[in-house]
């Protein structure tokens, strides 16, 4: 698209990553265990374990802090980050509203409440079901319940009253309330063990940060982008609302079904691996909304860069704030969100009307 | 490629309207049909809650009708793809809304979103804002825009659509009603020209008879979801008007022997 030249695309873009870059690099070296420069040096090691896909040698304490815990939950952070700077970018246009975001509108709780009941049917279960099978029922249920939720929110828009905020953020608070419930019965059937799993999920946290859920995630956001590339225009498009957006030629249903999947796999998904983390959805859509100006094709790929930026910030405030203890990362985001919204409220008036 | 201009652009056949659920089938309005050729200008008038605005989605293929069939250049809406339908036909609202408030020239490009590869897009964005007299406001964003800017950009948006095509249909959901005197006229100049320069048909909701009797050569008077007449725009059409509207009216000729029509001062409900 020539209308905006490539060129001037670049800046802000070079600015978040090289911000990004920076803040990984000094997010590495903080936290409960000093790292060494020594231990950079176990890199070779670390790289032949992961093309072997076994540990050949050991790595001295230090590297295995470095290469198995941090840099990995650094990286987590940075794409669910991204995941949810994306999908709350993608809600948004959905949803013509800047207001709008998978956390408030209860698709977040969705999923994590599909998951609660996972963890507890499952240990009602007679029949033992294998870990490997556990490990990816959870994400699946995390997903089943976002995109039930997306679907329900969708046709409660619709049905209430079209393009009305407030309608869809009370149908939100509606499904958090249910949710949470859900959730809270969850709370008191669970044993020791699933109320730590249960209290995980409602928090929201990247500690558990494993290279088999970065890997995973990268190709989540690779995958979604590179799908999403093209319909950045439309989805520029659903802004004219969705009778004009169909006599410009856009197929609204096939779209608005395509983003719903895509919200829900990126927001279901960041629920599955690490809990709820609010906020991070509505925060960096807006601001880079502010920058850059309402254009989707660069508001979603900033969204993302900014996403990720946000909760690798937050996330490394979680971890040193209180070293050696941590402090879940959904708390932190909630506390910098809550207030925001409050004043995002107060700018749109006009709107929550 | 294009058809032949003999064969109809628009071809309404049996058609019914449906104006809400509380007329029951013994009551529904007649069925009608209607033929509209390429190039041809039509207004549609009528009362407020006459069905105008249902006969222009009808038009529009923007809805399928309760009974009867609209074909468009010889195909139905099912069998038009939303994206090439897009390349043929152009809808002006009478209002639209653009939420976050997108950049004008965005706005204006969104009408050729339907297509692939589309080189010339910011030449056509500029033409087709010079055209519309948005050439200044490019760079505004469209919440800061006045009503009838904003009009003027939803129609060089139309412009761009329709842009590279022959033989084409534009559908106006009262265009003017938010404009003043100047600009009424400054639009319906731009439109006519448009679609003059390349074949375009061009079908409007109007409320001014005035506008309607000037600028376009048929008129369907619309009233309680019928065909209330499909005239030519002459002095023939004035006595429609009167029971049309329920009113007197007065005929004037302006010096250049234009029929203009004002409602007679003291004398009113006729009908």
């Amino acid at each position: 698209m020539s209308l905006l030249p490539q060129l001037q695309r670049i800046p802000p873009a070079c600015w978040l990553g090289v911000a990004l870059l920076l803040m990984l690099a000094f997010a590495v070296q903080v936290g409960a265990m000093p790292v060494h420069l020594n231990d950079w040096l176990d890199l070779p090691k670390m790289l032949d374990w992961f093309v072997q896909d076994k540990p050949t040698q050991t790595l001295s304490a230090g590297a295995h802090v470095l290469f198995n815990l941090r840099v990995p939950r650094l990286l987590l952070a940075v794409l669910v980050g991204a995941s949810l700077g994306l999908s709350g970018a993608l809600t948004q246009s959905l949803f013509r509203n800047p207001l709008a975001e998978p956390g408030l509108l209860g698709v977040s709780a969705g999923a994590a409440c599909a998951a609660a009941l996972t963890i507890v049917i499952l240990s009602e279960m007679p029949l033992a079901v294998i870990a490997p099978v556990r490990a990816w029922l959870l994400p699946l249920a995390a997903f089943a319940g976002a995109l039930a939720v997306c679907f329900a929110l969708e046709q409660m828009a619709r049905w209430m009253a079209p393009g009305s905020i407030a309608a869809l953020l009370l149908t939100g608070i509606a499904v958090n309330a249910l949710a949470g419930a859900v959730i809270g019965l969850c709370t008191y059937l669970a044993d020791d063990e699933q109320l730590r799993s249960l209290s995980f999920w409602t928090l929201g946290s990247v500690a558990g940060a494993q290279w088999l859920w970065v890997w995973l995630f990268a190709s989540l956001l690779g995958t979604a982008y590179y799908r999403l590339r093209h319909s950045m225009q439309t989805l520029n498009a659903l802004a004219l609302g969705e009778a004009a957006a169909r006599q410009i030629g856009v197929d609204v249903p096939g779209l608005r079904k395509q983003i719903i999947v895509w919200v829900a796999l990126l927001a279901g998904l960041a629920v599955a691996f690490c809990g709820m983390i609010s906020f991070v959805g509505l925060i960096a859509p807006h601001l880079v909304r502010l920058w850059v100006g309402p254009d989707q094709r660069r508001v979603l790929p900033l969204a993302m860069l900014l996403g990720g930026l946000l909760l690798l910030v937050a996330d490394t405030l979680a971890r040193v704030v209180a070293v050696p203890a941590e402090i879940p990362v959904g708390i932190f985001t909630a506390l910098i969100g809550g207030p925001f919204f409050f004043l995002l409220v107060r700018q749109a008036r006009s709107q929550v009307r | 490629m294009h058809p032949k201009p003999s064969v109809a652009l628009l071809q309404l056949n049996d058609i019914r309207l449906s104006l809400g659920s509380d007329c029951k089938e013994s009551q529904a309005p007649k069925s009608f049909k209607l033929c509209i050729s390429p190039g041809e200008r039509l207004a549609i008038l009528g009362p407020s809650g006459a069905g105008k605005t249902t006969l222009l989605r009808l038009m529009a293929l923007d809805a399928s009708p309760i009974k009867g069939v609209v074909l468009f250049k010889g195909r139905t809406q099912q069998s038009w793809a939303t994206a090439e339908l897009s390349r043929h036909r152009a809808v002006m609202p009478q209002s639209c809304q653009v939420a976050f408030g997108l950049e004008v020239k965005l706005v204006i490009a969104l009408g050729r979103v339907a297509r692939r590869s589309d080189p010339f897009v910011s030449d056509i964005v500029f033409e087709a804002a010079r055209l519309a007299r948005v050439d200044h406001l490019l760079s505004r964003r469209c919440d800061t825009l006045s009503g009838g800017e904003f009009a003027r950009v939803h129609l060089a948006r139309v412009f761009a659509q329709l842009w590279d095509t022959r033989d084409g249909l534009i559908l106006v959901d009262e265009p003017l009603s938010a404009l003043d005197l100047g600009l009424q006229e400054i639009i319906l100049k731009a439109l006519d020209r448009f679609a003059t320069e390349r074949q375009h048909a061009i079908i409007a909701v109007l409320h001014d008879v005035n506008h309607a009797l000037r600028a376009f050569d048929r008129l369907l008077l619309v009233k309680e979801g019928q065909l209330y007449a499909d005239i030519a725009s002459k002095s023939q059409a004035v006595p429609l008007f009167e029971s049309l509207y329920g009113l007197s009216l007065e005929c004037l000729r302006t010096v250049d022997d234009a029929l203009v029509v004002s409602p007679r001062s003291n004398r009113c409900g006729v009908a």
